[in-house]
């Protein structure tokens, strides 16, 4: 992986990150309000699951240099 | 027979914005892979100034909205470079410091003369 493309990765999964800790935040900001009587522990679970998300796109689309692919293997 | 009914509209109610807001974050792509994130965040970004500047003629205000300035900053090259800066000056460092001391040293030697 050329350290251009390296570094495009890198930045596409630090938005991601920011976007899907936002977006768990506010679903959880949302849910908690409205079913569970304002506590906090829907915040935190969201923002919790949005992280866990980023990291786990990240780690696959960092890998999936590596990997062989379905379309590859068939050949 | 209404009083009996409020609390399942409400339970709905709540479900139905719930499910709304769910759906919403499902259907713009914001839980998805990393490349459709960047597009949901390229398209916020191109809906903004023309949903400012209707705003701006809602209030009756035609301001001119200064340009927002275009950012060059790139963590990744920034990041390079400081990690090339840190380890240059630890580098240098224990050569700074006994020029310092000396200098130090040298000027305390002046003041007793």
């Amino acid at each position: 992986m050329s350290e251009k493309e390296l570094g495009k990765k890198w930045d596409r999964c630090l938005a991601d990150g920011a976007i899907k800790l936002g977006t768990g935040l506010s679903l959880g900001i949302v849910f908690s309000v409205l079913f569970f009587k304002r506590r906090t522990w829907p915040i935190s679970f969201g923002s919790g699951t949005g992280l866990g998300m980023a990291y786990a796109n990240c780690q696959n689309e960092l890998r999936s240099h590596y990997v062989l692919h379905r379309s590859e293997k068939e050949q | 027979m209404a009083a009996r009914i409020l609390p399942v509209v409400k339970l709905a109610t709540k479900v139905t914005i719930a499910g709304g807001a769910l759906y919403v974050a499902y259907d713009s792509g914001l839980l998805g892979s990393s490349e459709q994130g960047s597009e949901a965040l390229e398209k916020a970004k191109a809906a903004i100034p023309p949903a400012i500047e209707e705003w701006m003629k809602y209030f009756g205000v035609e301001t001119q909205l200064p340009t927002i300035p275009k950012i060059e900053f790139s963590p990744v090259a920034a990041w390079n470079s400081g990690v090339q800066w840190t380890i240059s000056s630890l580098s240098e460092a224990p050569t700074k410091a006994a020029e310092h001391t000396n200098n130090g040293l040298q000027y305390l030697k002046d003041l007793t003369k």
